[in-house]
């Protein structure tokens, strides 16, 4: 590009066209405006010479910026700078990759004194840096500048085409012959035309000029990418919308229904299914050694929220929108989101006990109830007694103080603390601590705590018969939730890509231009690609027309093959 | 074209500055992630113990204390008589002290509240969903927010009674 253009340039041509500043070849006749008429160099045919939009004699800082982000030499810096950085994010694994890990002592734990600074430097999180999406969209100004200040007056000079050039023109360019013929100009050229459209070519005559063109759509290839590339960086962009991503891994128990956070649906987990290779099945060095599973499977059922939705005082209502067996790369799909199986814990979970409460003297029993790990009831009643649910502790310990009380709130080793009143009973009632599970019931010595509380004359007792009176939650699935309603734009943004790449590179913009004038005729020939194919075409071409023309004697030089 | 050249270069560069200042912006001050100091804090929207649902806009112009705790955690409850004498001393100051109880039940609530006699509000978040919007990892985590609904400090870990009174008086009189 020529950039340095002298402060006053006299831009008009002599065809009498003005051209406006940094105009390198008239954008009427095509005569080199700007270099020594006699130099013998081929034509610098990048945009046909148009100048581009953002060249101007008096630049304001909108220019500068503009002029700044349409140079392609900036943008190939932007996209070097681009590249370097990527790589740094490579060298340890992202913060992304992990689901739990805390960065600030993770990398130094695991990478030593290199980790804490790749830490500190913040790029564990390269990706997601300010300077980073800085270089993205400082690339998507350049691909939108750069392609604007370009193709506009490419396009007006494509659409503009003068058939009659400068002969300079002609002569200048890479392809190029000056020969005799005797013929009328005006018949020669009339006569040149089936030929060339033989070839494709679309044709267009002025007298004894001729212009010839084909597969001019090739030039929009490059613009046509741009556009598939700016497509492309929006939908990325737009990912960080509200409502437009979302990934996350939640836990679903095996039979409990779970609130998808920011949506409004929920998922149950059915049943999930864990399936190992039994050892027939598996090659003989990894018998009795390894444990390979064959299936993970989670019956999922998603329910939408139709009433009530997010207002925790109220019980959402709930409609069946969706069910699915989730297996590896088979989510359960609803309306752009998924559910992918993830992992999964084979733990079984305590949900509930239904003890019967009965008279360890006669054996006699009074009734059974439900007892939920989760928000019990609080009152029971079983025949002539009635409970009352005083305390409940989901992993029973003791702290320093002695005091009973929960070391977690997961149901490991529950307790529950009942007063009872009834016959038989003192007035105020009796205290009964329970245990649901029966090695706990050892461990921490139930009968002992109840001698105490209730006195060696104490007659009650819960029992659970047997464990149809115990409801598991047998396993919990892990699923990844997913939404990415971006991603379509991602793939049209792709799409146009390609389109584009093909445009520009199966296909050549040729074009021919000849004078025949006083006896002489002058033909160039211009091509974007493949020179080679161009000039035996060319030199078909010619033979067709009785003049004998070798592809070598067409070539001008100029360095292209 | 050419008369409409300079408008266009302004709205496509206005463009640019928009979208790219969009996507820079959520870049630096962690959009969508969890809150840090400075930024706005999450909406909540839970069940508190008096049975209504309670959401942090209730609280708006007021310095919030955000505690997220659980029955289970020998700090959360050795730090509730200080949360509980600060909020007696500042409530009439436009001060007010939430607890957050995280993924227990009711009862389990109730009975621990009865037992300490703590007297401020507490919401219950039984699915962890203000756990994982403020992305509270160890308890007890505490949001000092203030009055213009932004995140001042958090804190994590047992807070003692001096600290908590000198960032509280911090915030009322600036």
């Amino acid at each position: 590009m020529n950039g340095r253009l002298p402060l006053i340039v006299n831009t008009k041509c002599e065809c009498g066209h003005q051209n406006p500043v940094g105009t390198v070849l008239c954008e009427a006749c095509g005569k080199p405006l700007l270099d020594d008429p006699e130099s013998g160099e081929t034509l610098e045919m990048r945009y046909d010479g148009m100048a581009r939009r953002s060249q101007k004699a008096d630049p304001d800082v909108i220019d500068r910026v503009w002029n700044f982000f349409s140079s392609v030499k900036i943008a190939i810096y932007l996209i070097v700078l681009t590249l370097l950085g990527s790589t740094l994010g490579t060298i340890f694994p992202q913060e992304s990759t992990f689901l739990n890990i805390d960065p600030s002592t993770y990398y130094e734990q695991r990478y030593g004194t290199a980790g804490e600074i790749y830490y500190r430097l913040g790029l564990s999180h390269t990706y997601e840096s300010w300077w980073f999406i800085t270089l993205l969209v400082m690339i998507g100004a350049s691909l939108v500048i750069c392609s604007l200040d370009r193709v506009l007056p490419l396009y007006k000079a494509l659409s503009r085409q003068k058939i009659r050039k400068h002969r300079r023109f002609l002569t200048r360019q890479k392809v190029v012959l000056v020969t005799m013929v005797a013929e009328d100009p005006e018949v020669w050229t009339a006569r040149a035309v089936q030929p060339l459209k033989k070839q494709g070519y679309r044709v267009f005559t002025d007298g004894g000029a001729l212009l010839a063109e084909k597969h001019r759509f090739s030039r929009w290839g490059p613009y046509v990418i741009h556009i598939g590339l700016i497509v492309f960086l929006l939908a990325v962009l737009a990912r960080g919308l509200p409502g437009l991503n979302m990934d996350q891994h939640l836990a679903f128990p095996q039979g409990d229904l779970i609130h998808i956070p920011d949506t409004s649906y929920y998922l149950k987990n059915e049943k999930f299914t864990v399936e190992f290779y039994s050892d027939e099945e598996m090659p003989e060095e990894f018998r009795g050694k390894k444990v390979l599973p064959k299936l993970y499977e989670t019956k999922a059922v998603l329910y939408e929220c139709t009433e009530d939705c997010g207002d925790p005082s109220k019980e959402p209502k709930l409609t069946k929108v969706a069910s699915h067996p989730i297996q590896v790369n088979d989510p359960l799909s609803y309306k752009g989101m998924k559910a992918y199986q993830f992992d999964y814990d084979l733990t079984p979970v305590l949900r509930s006990v239904t003890p019967k409460l009965v008279n360890s003297r006669t054996g006699d029993s009074y009734g059974a109830f439900k007892l939920e790990m989760k928000n019990p009831q609080r009152s029971f009643s079983a025949g002539p007694y009635t409970l009352e649910l005083k305390e409940k502790y989901m992993e029973f310990g003791l702290n320093e103080a002695g005091q009973p009380i929960s070391k977690s709130p997961y149901p490991n080793s529950p307790a529950f603390l009942f007063l009872i009143k009834g016959p038989n009973l003192p007035a105020g009632g009796e205290q009964y601590f329970y245990f649901p599970k029966q090695n706990d019931k050892a461990e921490f010595q139930q009968d002992a705590i109840n001698d105490k509380l209730g006195g060696a004359g104490r007659f009650l007792e819960l029992e659970v018969g047997d464990m149809s009176g115990v409801d598991f939650s047998e396993s919990t699935s892990y699923l990844n939730i997913r939404v990415d309603r971006a991603m379509p734009f991602v793939w049209i943004g792709a799409g146009i890509v390609m389109l584009g790449l093909v445009l520009g590179f199966y296909w050549q913009h040729r074009r021919i231009w000849l004078i025949v004038e006083g006896g002489e005729l002058t033909l160039g020939g211009h091509t974007n690609k493949n020179w080679f194919g161009f000039r035996r075409e060319v030199s078909f071409f010619l033979n067709k027309m009785d003049i004998t023309a070798d592809e070598k004697s067409l070539d001008n030089g100029g360095g292209q093959a | 074209m050419g008369k409409a050249r300079k408008p266009v270069q302004i709205i496509i560069l206005a463009l640019i500055v928009l979208l790219g200042g969009y996507a820079i912006g959520t870049s630096a001050f962690g959009g969508g992630g969890k809150p840090e100091e400075g930024s706005r804090a999450p909406s909540i929207e839970l069940l508190g113990l008096d049975g209504q649902t309670h959401t942090l806009d209730e609280y708006k112009g007021k310095l919030v204390v955000l505690n997220f705790w659980g029955s289970w955690c020998a700090p959360c409850v050795k730090e509730m008589p200080a949360l509980e004498a600060q909020w007696q001393q500042w409530k009439d100051q436009g001060v007010v002290v939430v607890g957050v109880n995280v993924g227990e039940d009711q009862m389990t609530v109730q009975n621990f509240v009865n037992g300490t006699g703590v007297d401020f509000p507490i919401l219950m978040d039984p699915d962890r969903e203000a756990v994982r919007r403020y992305g509270v990892s160890p308890l007890p985590t505490t949001f000092f927010i203030n009055a213009k609904g932004k995140v001042d400090t958090i804190h994590i870990g047992q807070l003692d009674l001096s600290t908590l009174s000198a960032q509280i008086g911090k915030l009322v009189n600036p």
